[in-house]
């Protein structure tokens, strides 16, 4: 394939089994018209995906990919893109995924900076298991496993990217069809970890962060003239508890994604029929 | 066997040196390795050690002759002794030919029993005459060349080795190190060596150990992506791999922990590359999770497990063969697996080998179980013991662009997991033109999607296993044979247990019991040895663990009882005291 690919390439023929009105399909929808706007084909594209409503996403898009077990779909991606520095790496996963079960990993893969993409489906809430706090929902969330709400503060994921040296940290509304897939875009564009939040919300289960609340409450960093590489500025937003902010927090414009700090850029798959060369040289090391 | 041990005394020198771990312990005794080695012995070398960086007791030996030597026996020959502590711990290994260097000017009072040989070297002064007192212990080993009669040119080679990337000065001042204890004992001391004899060869040999041998042979076979976390006693895996992989165009990453590792392991083989990782006991624990999700997604990937002593933390720097249960077991549901357990160091290498291109042939995991033993010891062999010519890269149905189309089902997507008679699918990694496809811990369709169909589910499941009868039937699962392979006696043994088991024959020969040894490198599949079972009269099952998990796999596969030895202080077999075991063990009834 080549520059004539449309974003519905990137599309399966499996219908998704998504709640009608599920954030995810504008979630998807914009992950495959940012592949797509890169010069992406599906023959090059690696999407990996975790567990959970979000973890589906492999099955309903079309490209290389892998549904991993729960919270370590970013160490799959790592792995990927380390081995095939010319594939393009996408990794998907949900607040669950990604903030509890697969916190440590997400910490050591923002300062890792490789270069691939992390999309993250934040609905506040554990849909698949039909309703359960996650861990960016609200203190006083009530659920079937916290009925006077979790009684701890939620997760601020771009404030925890930002403390494990992020290089690029944004935030999308699925519903913002334009937004999200023009920010999805600015991270698969950026040179090392493109960590983006996508607000996505769950119809069934949160009747709380609900599509009506953020389409109220969002402001668009770029409305607002903010300077995503004035790291100062980009503190600021991101520790602001009071608003939800849609755009490009923070980008680091001298970021040195890990395959350049590393010297990794080799397509590891290509291997001699038989020992390389000079093995026996290993050999007579021990001599 | 005491009276065998003063037989052998004339080609054989077990030699050792200990203190307090920070001592410099390892090194020094690699030293002398090398220079044994430089002089074409054959060398097998062992290690007592703690699990902190400094303090606590460690000691480096060091079994040498001009034949093969495969094995620690309980007999010390000369010991230098840096703390009390050293001679104390190796009482019952000392005898009264031993001699015991130290240094008297040092704040311990040593007591070493009369009857051995006491050479009071003051290392420290020596060592700060010829540049610094950090070189002591050189100042030892220049003894112990003048105890043994070994030539101290041999010793120069090591050091030139071994400090050579550290400037001609260093070297130079370690080599008068060296000549200021041997001249020392030579001046001060009549030994005549003791008896001792250290004949030299022209034999070229190298020295590596097991850990060396399985990254060695991973770089043979193509592993170019390697993901771990550090974890005694398998780390020396990723450090050789670290140290040399990128010059083959590969990378080693150190994960956050064992759950990343084996995922970013599995990433890279999936994109293509021979991908591997490793670990010890309590990391397969935790890599246990991502492990039914390689198998069912039908990833080729090789995980080492160095086994040591557990449960839980256990005893990290101990050895122990505890994991085979895990190996052949580990996991919710079934799993589909090799389980593969080299013997020896030079199979450490040559299973390495065999563990990536099973992987890749049957697209299934492949454990590599090792141990620590196997790890820390250093033994010789001739190079071409690890002939690279020999080395063949098989990598399986690994589909290019031109073979897709046969894969495509009616509308055009690629049968990943297509149901094949051998139960082996066509592989397709990501760049290969309209093979792309996903793949899932999902139970799934030829696809590769999700299903809970009935007959999708069996025909996954069967085919999966299928790939293991292919196996069976198309590869070697040999066992290794030593002995007289006529006696009545057999013994069975499975990993690092071969080399003792091999030098034990001698001893039990000597009393008159002949056996036959079967060693076995694979676990799973395994070679059926109902016929060698039944033909022997009395079967014993060897291992280093309490409850004889391979004894139970045997008897279950031969449906009889067999006779066990179990060994689980930590510390592996030696080879006359497994002679003791098995004379013993065969004197016993037979179990009901």
């Amino acid at each position: 394939m080549s520059s004539d690919v449309r974003f519905t390439d990137f599309k399966s023929d499996k219908q998704p089994t998504w709640c009608p009105g599920c954030g995810d399909f504008g979630t998807m929808n914009g992950m495959m018209k940012a592949l797509a706007n890169t010069g992406n084909d599906p023959d090059n594209t690696f999407v990996v995906a975790g567990i959970g409503c979000s973890g589906k996403i492999g099955t309903y898009m079309h490209s290389y990919a892998l549904h991993g077990v729960h919270g370590r779909a970013l160490p799959v991606g790592t792995g990927v893109k380390m081995a095939r520095p010319d594939v393009e790496v996408m990794v998907a996963g949900g607040d669950g995924d990604g903030y509890s079960i697969g916190a440590g990993h997400f910490v050591h893969a923002v300062r890792r900076n490789v270069d691939m993409t992390y999309v993250v489906m934040d609905n506040r809430i554990y849909g698949l298991t039909k309703g359960q706090a996650s861990p960016t929902s609200r203190s006083d969330f009530e659920t079937s496993t916290t009925p006077e709400g979790p009684k701890q503060p939620p997760v601020n994921p771009l404030a925890l990217a930002l403390a494990s040296g992020a290089s690029f940290i944004a935030q999308s509304f699925s519903s913002d069809a334009m937004r999200h897939a023009e920010i999805v875009q600015e991270a698969i564009e950026h040179d090392g970890f493109g960590f983006v939040n996508v607000f996505s919300p769950c119809v069934t289960f949160n009747d709380v962060d609900t599509y009506d609340y953020f389409r109220d409450s969002l402001v668009d960093l770029e409305e607002e003239g903010h300077d995503p590489t004035d790291y100062e500025a980009a503190k600021e937003v991101i520790l602001d508890a009071d608003k939800e902010y849609q755009g490009v927090l923070y980008q680091d414009e001298n970021s040195v994604p890990y395959h350049e700090q590393h010297g990794v850029t080799e397509d590891m798959s290509e291997i001699p029929d038989g020992a390389p060369e000079d093995a026996m040289d290993l050999v007579r090391e021990f001599y | 066997m005491g009276g065998k041990a003063q037989d052998n005394m004339a080609e054989d020198l077990n030699w050792a040196v200990g203190g307090e771990a920070g001592d410099g312990i390892d090194s020094t005794g690699k030293i002398f390795a090398q220079a044994l080695a430089r002089a074409g012995r054959h060398v097998f070398t062992s290690k007592d050690f703690a699990s902190r960086i400094r303090g606590g007791y460690t000691a480096y030996k060091i079994r040498t002759s001009v034949d093969k030597v495969q094995s620690v026996v309980d007999r010390l020959d000369i010991l230098v002794a840096l703390t009390q502590r050293t001679i104390d711990e190796n009482l019952d290994e000392l005898h009264e030919g031993s001699a015991i260097i130290y240094d008297g000017e040092r704040s311990w009072d040593a007591e070493i029993p009369e009857e051995m040989t006491a050479v009071d070297v003051p290392l420290k002064s020596l060592a700060e005459e010829a540049g610094g007192a950090i070189m002591r212990n050189i100042v030892a080993l220049g003894a112990a060349c003048e105890i043994t009669g070994f030539d101290v040119e041999y010793l120069d080679e090591a050091l030139e080795k071994r400090f050579g990337g550290k400037g001609s000065k260093i070297v130079e001042n370690n080599k008068e190190a060296a000549r200021a204890g041997q001249e020392y004992v030579q001046e001060n001391y009549d030994l005549d060596r003791l008896g001792y004899n250290i004949d030299t060869t022209d034999n070229d040999y190298v020295l590596l150990n097991g850990n060396e041998a399985i990254g060695m042979g991973a770089l043979a076979a193509g592993c170019r992506f390697y993901a771990g976390y550090p974890i005694t006693p398998a780390t020396s895996i990723m450090e050789y791999l670290t140290e040399r992989i990128e010059d083959y165009g590969g990378h080693v990453v150190q994960a956050e922990d064992e759950l990343s590792a084996i995922n970013m392991a599995l990433g890279g083989a999936r994109a293509g590359a021979r991908a591997m990782t490793a670990t010890s006991g309590a990391g397969i624990d935790l890599m246990t999770e991502t492990f039914g999700l390689v198998a069912t997604s039908e990833t080729p990937l090789v995980i080492a497990d160095v086994q040591r002593s557990g449960p839980s933390t256990g005893m990290p720097t101990k050895q122990e063969q505890g994991d085979l249960n895990m190996a052949l077991y580990g996991g919710h549901g079934e799993v589909p697996r090799f389980v593969v357990a080299p013997t020896s160091i030079t199979e450490c290498f040559w299973k390495t080998v065999e563990a990536f291109n099973l992987a890749e042939k049957y697209q299934t995991p492949v454990f590599l179980v090792s141990d620590l033993a196997m790890s820390v010891t250093e033994q010789t062999f001739p190079p071409e013991a690890f002939d690279m010519d020999e080395v063949e890269i098989d990598r399986g149905k690994l589909v290019d662009e031109d073979e897709v189309d046969e894969w495509l089902d009616a509308q055009g997507h690629f049968r990943a997991h297509a149901v094949t008679e051998d139960g082996v699918s066509p592989r397709a990694i990501p760049g290969t033109t309209d093979a792309a496809h996903m793949s899932t811990g999902l139970e799934h369709d030829e696809l590769g999607r999700r299903t809970e169909e009935e007959d999708e589910r069996v025909h996954q499941v069967d085919k999966r296993n299928r790939k293991v009868e292919t196996a069976r039937e198309n590869e070697d699962w040999d066992y290794r044979e030593f002995g007289d392979p006529d006696a009545d006696n057999l013994i069975i043994s499975w990993g690092s247990n071969e080399g003792a088991l091999i030098e034990a024959l001698d001893y039990l020969k000597d009393d008159g019991i002949d056996v036959r040894v079967i060693s076995v490198p694979y676990i799973f599949p395994r070679p059926d040895l109902t016929e060698e079972i039944e033909a022997a009269e009395e079967t014993v099952v060897v291992e280093c663990n309490a409850t004889g998990q391979f004894a139970d796999v045997i008897e279950h596969d031969v449906l009889t009882r067999v006779k066990r030895i179990n060994k689980y202080t930590g510390v592996r077999f030696k080879a006359d005291e497994l002679a003791d075991d098995i004379s013993n063990k065969l004197a016993e009834e037979v179990p009901a």
